[in-house]
């Protein structure tokens, strides 16, 4: 079983890249899983036809059973939901969710897992996923701009602390300029290589508005072989390294001569 | 730095001690049921009612703010308190409880003082003095009273940093020397004419334990002569109305037993200023033998004859590796003290009285 998680900074694209990702390993048969850690639980939408779940934390307070919803294709997604803003612990709410899916839910004849983990690793439960080993393999989304990449920098710092292997990086596109070799230079600089290169294109905005991942959506769409690229890359990648990040300083000199 | 291995009070019983000191009758711990318990134990056998929220695992994850207005709005309507203090947990404070406005949100009648400390928020005083602030800002003490207890507790930290538990990296625990030994020294003392100082330094309710040494030296100097001279720190008119009560129980305790004391050495929340005064008493007596019962290392100038009594365990490791050989132990005072109204007698005291009736020495 392939344990995925997707990483990077807020708003870079992880949810839409994870729900993407899931969907063209379920069209291709795989029996795939999505886990969405972020406590706005809204990264599965998409693959659930534009409907927000219960969350597996709201569900195990009431005492509820239903926690896994079958999506496209038969993607498993949870949502592990969390406080509202300003309360509890989200990062705990995490940890206690993965360790109960592992425990009771994920199977041995399952193909791949997907984590889609929130925002930078701001505190010990969003390491959860790659920590406690409930992934062996991490993916961080970026795009070309600086903030983005010193986010990239941030969580690979983080995995470096925690000695887990980075299998790639995946530039979502802003359409910086050189924003490819910007984003390939950072994944050498960091001992990583870019894995993948997403465009940016209006039908992801589209697919989202009906509720639909791009897969689902416009299959026929070059931005849904972008995807289906990147899936098969994943799979077929051996290349997993533990990081080694930068100085922010060597960010700005590399973004600087890309330029 | 030194990493300080042995475990120790930590500053939410701390706080939870200085709420028992302040008469609050509800102390309501704010995180998980078996935090404080055994501190709690205690303080109910003291009279003070103790409670928890009792957090669970989703209230770790969503908060439980709600619970704890629930709470504090049952226990008002059920036991009708006066003073409700409520003391965080590292538990609630490290997720962002806000207690203050959950103790707003309760709109309870009780006055509630909202103590946001938890176990990693530094030496154990830090719970005491944030107790003590949040009772001055309610007007539950006077901003002086605030003021002298705050210097006696940094006082107190800064004693343990430097001769008490948090001076040795590892202390393990010590029961003490024997008790017949040191006895049968302070009883020949006497005997053969020679003058003994003893003097309390206790740290508030433990008074009520170590006292009898006093009671039981005067007993010895009542059966074999000698001369017997008295310190303690316990002014009646210093500390909080418990305190103050306190000195008022052990004085009245001591003058049935033929103690009067030589020296007045401050209040019995002052023991680390009133060892000062202790040891200027004892310096200006002379004596053959000198006796501190309490918190010895709150006295300056011990010297390695002197009689050290005290109730810690690892403070008696301490002692006796400086070479205070003559240190022995009360182990049991303060489980024993804490619902006392009157001197109680002691293993030292008893043993004193033995050797003196049995002629052992």
């Amino acid at each position: 079983m392939r344990q995925i998680a997707v990483y990077g900074k807020g708003g870079i694209g992880k949810s839409t890249i994870s729900a993407n990702l899931a969907a063209s390993f379920a069209e291709s048969g795989l029996r795939t899983w999505y886990i969405g850690c972020d406590p706005k639980s809204d990264g599965s939408m998409t693959l659930l036809g534009g409907r927000q779940v219960p969350t597996f934390l709201e569900q195990m307070k009431k005492g509820g059973r239903e926690v896994v919803f079958e999506g496209f294709r038969g993607v498993r997604c949870v949502e592990t939901g969390g406080p509202l803003a300003g309360v509890g612990c989200a990062g705990r709410g995490i940890i206690v969710a993965v360790q109960e899916l592992a425990k009771h839910h994920f199977r041995q004849e399952d193909d791949v897992l997907i984590y889609d983990v929130p925002g930078d690793v701001v505190c010990g439960g969003f390491a959860a996923p790659v920590r406690e080993r409930y992934a062996n393999e991490v993916y961080i989304v970026t795009s070309g701009e600086y903030l983005a990449l010193y986010a990239a920098n941030n969580i690979a710092r983080g995995l470096a602390n925690l000695n887990v292997n980075l299998g790639g990086i995946v530039c979502n596109s802003r359409e910086v300029a050189n924003e490819e070799e910007v984003v390939r230079r950072f994944a050498e600089a960091i001992g990583s290589h870019l894995i993948g290169f997403v465009p940016r294109s209006p039908v992801v905005r589209e697919s989202e508005n009906h509720g639909r991942t791009v897969i689902e959506h416009a299959p026929g769409d070059a931005q849904a072989d972008a995807y289906r690229r990147l899936g098969r890359a994943i799979l077929e990648n051996e290349r997993l390294a533990v990081p080694t990040p930068l100085d922010p300083q060597a960010i700005r000199d590399m973004l600087r001569e890309t330029r | 730095m030194n990493d300080v291995l042995h475990p120790r009070p930590n500053p939410i019983v701390a706080a939870m001690y200085t709420l028992r000191d302040l008469e609050a009758d509800i102390i309501l711990v704010h995180g998980p049921a078996g935090c404080g318990f055994m501190a709690a134990r205690r303080l109910e056998e003291a009279g003070v009612r103790v409670m928890t929220t009792g957090m669970q695992e989703s209230d770790l994850i969503f908060g439980a703010e709600e619970k704890l207005v629930r709470i504090l709005q049952e226990i008002d309507r059920r036991f009708r308190p006066r003073l409700i203090g409520v003391v965080g947990t590292c538990a609630s404070m490290i997720i962002g409880e806000n207690l203050d406005g959950a103790v707003k949100r309760a709109g309870v009648s009780a006055t509630v003082l909202p103590v946001d400390v938890h176990g990693c928020s530094g030496p154990n005083t830090t719970g005491a003095i944030r107790t003590l602030e949040v009772a001055a800002e309610r007007g539950v003490i006077s901003p002086e009273e605030r003021d002298r207890q705050k210097d006696m507790l940094g006082r107190a930290t800064l004693i343990e940093q430097e001769r008490g538990l948090t001076s040795r990296t590892y202390l393990q625990p010590h029961p003490g020397a024997t008790k017949l030994a040191v006895a049968q020294e302070i009883v020949r003392t006497l005997r053969r004419g020679g003058a003994v100082a003893v003097a309390l330094n206790a740290k508030k309710e433990t008074a009520y334990g170590f006292a009898d040494t006093l009671r039981a030296v005067e007993y010895a100097r009542a059966a074999v002569g000698g001369d017997a001279r008295y310190a303690g720190n316990l002014d009646p008119e210093v500390g909080l109305p418990r305190i103050r009560r306190y000195a008022v129980d052990i004085l009245r305790d001591l003058r049935a037993a033929g103690v009067e004391l030589d020296a007045v050495t401050g209040g019995l929340d002052e023991y680390p200023v009133a060892g000062d005064r202790a040891a200027e008493a004892m310096a200006a007596w002379r004596p053959d033998l000198r006796i501190v019962a309490g918190v010895p290392h709150a006295v300056p100038g011990l010297s390695k004859d002197d009689v050290l009594v005290t109730d810690q365990p690892r403070q008696l490791r301490n002692y006796i590796e400086q070479g205070f050989a003559r240190s022995v132990g009360e182990i049991s005072t303060h489980a024993d003290v804490m619902a006392a109204r009157s001197v109680l007698r002691s293993e030292l005291g008893e043993t004193i009285r033995q050797v003196v009736d049995g002629g052992l020495a």
